[in-house]
């Protein structure tokens, strides 16, 4: 405002004033909003992610592994974040320059937190190399980053929510609440890769692939797809999903259940790949720890489908 | 959360054809793995390791000459702790004994790893063999 409206009569400077602590007031109510929002995606970071901060694993992967994979890991992340954010950012009338913005944030802080708890729980130290240090903080910013994002849309932020849901009983769920075929695989896309990520590097995946007969393999396939089936149709679980009148049930199981089956199994594929447990390994072997993977994934798949 | 809201998803009672194909297409991959693996099932069942020692190559480094060499298991069955033997022979005896362990050997797979030897193994005789195994 210029200055003159503030040093001309008791009613100009008295709206200048009040203008002004309009100002504080919105911008003290939006820094506080705004700090909840990080507090609310560091806390998404530690629930989500504190499992692979401590798994040794995941510490030595940070040197070990090929920085070619770990640079397409990183850079698979973003698209992946942006559309994330845009599908579960918890303001529903975010724009993409929003949810790019929103990513970045949850990227960031995946970033910082990871340095921070590797630091605090010893794991990282001064004198290590500049390579194992950024190589380490760069891995775990991966789950944190996608935990900062789901913190900040699970954790929080339903008021808005709501008033799309009160509209949806008014009008066609259908179109009210269902996302587009491609939305619903991405959403499965991303649980299978949670729950990957949070498993695929520990040893114990190649490991039960080793201990299985094929015959294993063949019964954790039946598994995997029951689990994944019954979780989304059958429990009824809060936010499960109805077929529409007159369908019968394998019409849902050829169109989601399979398809979510193979996107779990690409993901748990790419995860194994990108974490050196298909390096010179046979094939039936791979396939035998893509399925073994893929049960964990098959399930965060299904679970993603409830729960974003 | 106890806010409770309803939020039932419902499938599409006329889908899309690409929701169809992308099913379909998923059904054949799902067979496909189920196939190959029950091949395995019933055809290649193993129940011991066979372990080959292969050199790949042998440098000079600061620490010695260092092999490098490969074991393959062409059985379907997996080894586990492969203790490796790599021996330089001249003329019978044994100049220089190193070994070492790798964690897993998995069926119709290699593994790679490296032996240091203080002496060069050029002209001499150079063998790298598994000399011992668990099971996983």
């Amino acid at each position: 405002m210029p200055p003159p409206r503030f040093t001309g009569g008791g009613s100009f400077s008295f709206r200048g004033r009040s203008n002004l602590s309009v100002a504080i007031t919105r911008e003290d109510f939006d820094r506080s909003k705004c700090f909840a929002g990080i507090a609310r995606g560091i806390a998404g970071a530690l629930l989500f992610a504190l499992p692979m901060f401590m798994t040794m694993e995941m510490w030595e992967l940070g040197f070990y592994m090929d920085r070619s994979r770990l640079f397409l890991l990183l850079i698979v992340n973003i698209p992946l974040l942006v559309i994330l954010s845009d599908r579960i950012g918890f303001e529903r009338t975010s724009t993409w320059r929003q949810a790019i913005r929103d990513a970045s944030i949850a990227y960031g802080l995946g970033v910082l937190g990871s340095a921070l708890i590797l630091f605090a729980m010893g794991v990282l130290k001064y004198d290590q190399s500049l390579h194992e240090i950024i190589g380490m903080i760069a891995i775990q910013a991966i789950p944190a980053s996608i935990g900062a994002m789901l913190g900040r849309s699970q954790l929080g932020g339903q008021s808005d929510d709501g008033d799309d849901a009160k509209e949806g009983d008014s009008d066609d769920p259908v179109h009210e609440r269902e996302t587009s075929y491609a939305g619903e695989l991405f959403l499965m896309a991303v649980g299978a890769l949670f729950l990957n990520l949070n498993v695929a590097p520990t040893e114990e995946m190649i490991l039960l692939s080793y201990k299985m007969t094929p015959w294993h393999a063949l019964l954790m396939i039946a598994a995997s797809l029951a689990v994944m089936h019954g979780f989304v149709y059958a429990l009824s679980f809060k936010g499960s999903h109805d077929l529409a009148e007159g369908m019968p049930s394998w019409h849902a199981f050829v169109r989601f259940t399979l398809p979510g089956y193979v996107i779990a199994g690409l993901i748990s594929a790419y995860c194994l790949w990108t974490f050196h447990r298909t390096d010179d390994i046979g094939s039936t072997q791979i396939l035998m720890a893509v399925v073994v993977l893929g049960f964990p994934g098959a399930i965060g798949a299904a679970a993603a489908r409830l729960i974003l | 959360m106890t806010r409770i809201f309803n939020d039932k998803n419902v499938e599409a009672g006329e889908p899309h054809w690409i929701e169809w194909a992308t099913g379909v297409v998923s059904a054949v991959i799902v067979l496909g793995v189920i196939a190959w693996i029950g091949k395995d099932a019933l055809v290649d069942r193993d129940s011991s390791p066979n372990l080959v020692g292969v050199v790949l190559q042998t440098e000079k480094r600061g620490g010695g000459f260092q092999v490098l060499f490969e074991i393959r298991n062409d059985s379907s069955a997996t080894a586990s702790q492969v203790t490796v033997q790599g021996e330089i022979r001249e003329q019978g005896s044994v100049l220089e004994n190193v070994e070492t362990v790798l964690d897993y050997v998995p069926g119709h797979s290699k593994a790679r790893g490296g032996l240091i030897f203080q002496q060069d193994p050029a002209g001499k005789t150079l063998t790298v063999r598994a000399s011992s195994f668990d099971e996983p």
